[in-house]
């Protein structure tokens, strides 16, 4: 009889268990508290990232420019930036120095080792001189030509094209000297995937072009006359990776080789060693505004990190913390 | 006989006729009205500006049909054919294959097909599209925006006042004219810079 009234009660005991974790199941558990079960929550991607950010921000100033397009940095360490059909040209503490109007919208543009400024204007070339005179202009080959970037080393001038999806070495006369980084399977060359308007060039320490192949998530190295020298990069949504279908959009080389990348989608800009290998964050996704693009790069003479931001209209400027750096 | 305000006298013949007069003009000018109303209800019918959309969720639960008339709509002229595609893939995703897990769209509407290496397309199936908009989202964040949530009018029943309508929160819905009732970004329309590629 006893035997049998603890069984009763075991049983009620474990009824009421049950019951109670049906309960908080239910009511008070696992319940998404999104007003809309199918709002996809961007913002919560960019708060995955818990890895150190090494740099800190010292300046910023806002360019007289709308739609920001492109900056660059002489061997003065004097700021370049171009946005709506016009050039301004500040300090490296960001007075301005000068400013000159442009027929066209330079979308991208570099300053050659004489102090020239070589502007892509969508579907040509402009060669300033370095008060803004004319020198040369010529379009290159294509009838979809949409300029991204341009490098030079002095001698040759490098081109991306993103309209006709293609990198070319020319003279300064604009004469094609050949095409670098076409498919090429004997060679180990995947070949170009441009599903949009970033398509970057940047010259390495040994003067070798270096571009982001943004597609395939990648940056490929080549000698001028377009043999490979090597490919890094993976796709992923981590911190380590890139992302999206076009990343990273632009990048710039420290003096150490090391590379400078800027990214949409999750915007964050981030520092590669050589090799290829993941190090440091310059910048956190909320650093940045939701949705912000075209976040182009330059270094400066002293290593420090020119961030072109579009969505904020500003050039901003970082640097690495130390070990002294109070804001470590 | 009857007196008007002024004293006059108003013969009941004239009073009848005047007001036939009035009642007739007053029901032409209504059913005019009625008409107007009507041909211009039937001439506009509801879209949502992909421009202004922010791909909040709620056009999947506001519609008062079930699935929604709203539905994803792809520009392929706008698409990079992406291997890692925003708009498919879950974000930590690894693997990049057709897996359920892997899917963003949670009514797997979106059918992903190998082209060439790297490209591959994507198609929409519009009876399983609930009009969520996470592909939306997500293609417009980490790709070109070419996924784009638009009222499909096979579907509508162009109600007076739309329920997406009135909780969308950023106003995206509009009235178009019924001869052009789709409001589609094109290519070179996006946040980046204007592009001319096309795959």
């Amino acid at each position: 009889m006893m035997k049998q009234r603890l069984l009763i009660i075991g049983a009620l005991i474990l009824l009421l268990a049950i019951i109670g974790y049906m309960v908080v199941d239910l009511f008070f558990t696992g319940r998404d508290k999104r007003e809309n079960l199918y709002d996809y929550r961007l913002s919560e991607l960019r708060q995955t990232d818990s890895t150190p950010v090494a740099y800190r921000e010292i300046l910023h100033f806002t360019p007289g420019l709308s739609d920001l397009h492109g900056i660059a940095v002489d061997d003065s360490d004097r700021i370049y930036v171009t946005g709506s059909s016009s050039l301004e040209i500040y300090t490296p503490d960001g007075n301005l120095m000068l400013a000159f109007s442009l027929p066209d919208p330079a979308y991208c543009l570099t300053v050659a080792p004489g102090g020239d400024l070589l502007l892509g204007m969508e579907d040509h070339l402009e060669i300033l001189s370095p008060e803004g005179e004319l020198i040369s202009r010529w379009k290159p080959e294509g009838e979809h030509v949409f300029l991204t970037s341009v490098v030079t080393n002095g001698k040759d001038i490098f081109i991306a094209d993103a309209g006709e999806k293609n990198v070319s070495r020319y003279n300064w006369e604009g004469v094609l000297l050949n095409r670098i980084g076409d498919k090429d399977s004997l060679q180990g060359i995947p070949g170009w995937v441009i599903p949009s308007g970033y398509f970057d060039l940047g010259l390495g320490r040994d003067d070798e072009l270096w571009v982001v192949n943004p597609g395939r998530h990648q940056l490929e190295a080549f000698r001028p006359d377009g043999s490979l020298i090597s490919i890094w990069g993976e796709s992923s949504m981590d911190v380590e990776g890139f992302c999206g279908c076009c990343n990273p959009t632009h990048f710039a080389l420290l003096s150490d080789g090391s590379f400078v990348t800027g990214e949409k989608g999750i915007e964050r800009v981030k520092i590669y060693r050589p090799s290829g290998e993941f190090n440091c964050l310059v910048a956190a996704p909320d650093q940045f505004d939701e949705g912000t693009r075209g976040l182009d790069l330059a270094v400066d003479s002293k290593d420090r990190i020119l961030v072109l931001d579009p969505s904020r209209n500003q050039v901003r400027i970082f640097v690495y913390k130390d070990e002294n750096d109070e804001n470590r | 006989m009857e007196e008007n305000s002024q004293g006059k006298r108003v013969d009941r013949r004239v009073f009848l006729h005047t007001g036939v007069q009035l009642a007739f003009v007053a029901g032409l000018g209504g059913l005019t009205v009625l008409v107007a109303r009507r041909a211009g209800g039937e001439g506009y019918v509801w879209q949502l500006d992909p421009a202004k959309c922010t791909q909040c969720g709620r056009c999947a639960t506001s519609c008062v049909k079930t699935p929604s008339a709203v539905k994803c709509v792809h520009v392929y002229a706008m698409c990079g054919y992406c291997d890692l595609c925003g708009g498919y893939f879950v974000p930590d995703t690894k693997i990049l294959d057709t897996a359920a897990e892997h899917q963003l769209c949670p009514t797997k509407a979106i059918k992903r097909t190998f082209i060439e290496d790297p490209f591959f397309q994507y198609t929409i199936d519009e009876d399983l599209c609930i009009g969520c908009g996470k592909c939306v989202k997500g293609c417009h964040a980490f790709g070109n925006g070419s996924l784009q949530l638009q009222v499909r009018q096979n579907l509508c029943d162009n109600c007076n006042e739309c329920a997406v309508a009135r909780n969308c929160p950023s106003g995206a819905y509009t009235r178009v004219p019924a001869d052009k009732p789709y409001l589609l970004n094109e290519p070179g329309t996006g946040n980046g810079p204007p592009q001319k590629t096309e795959v």
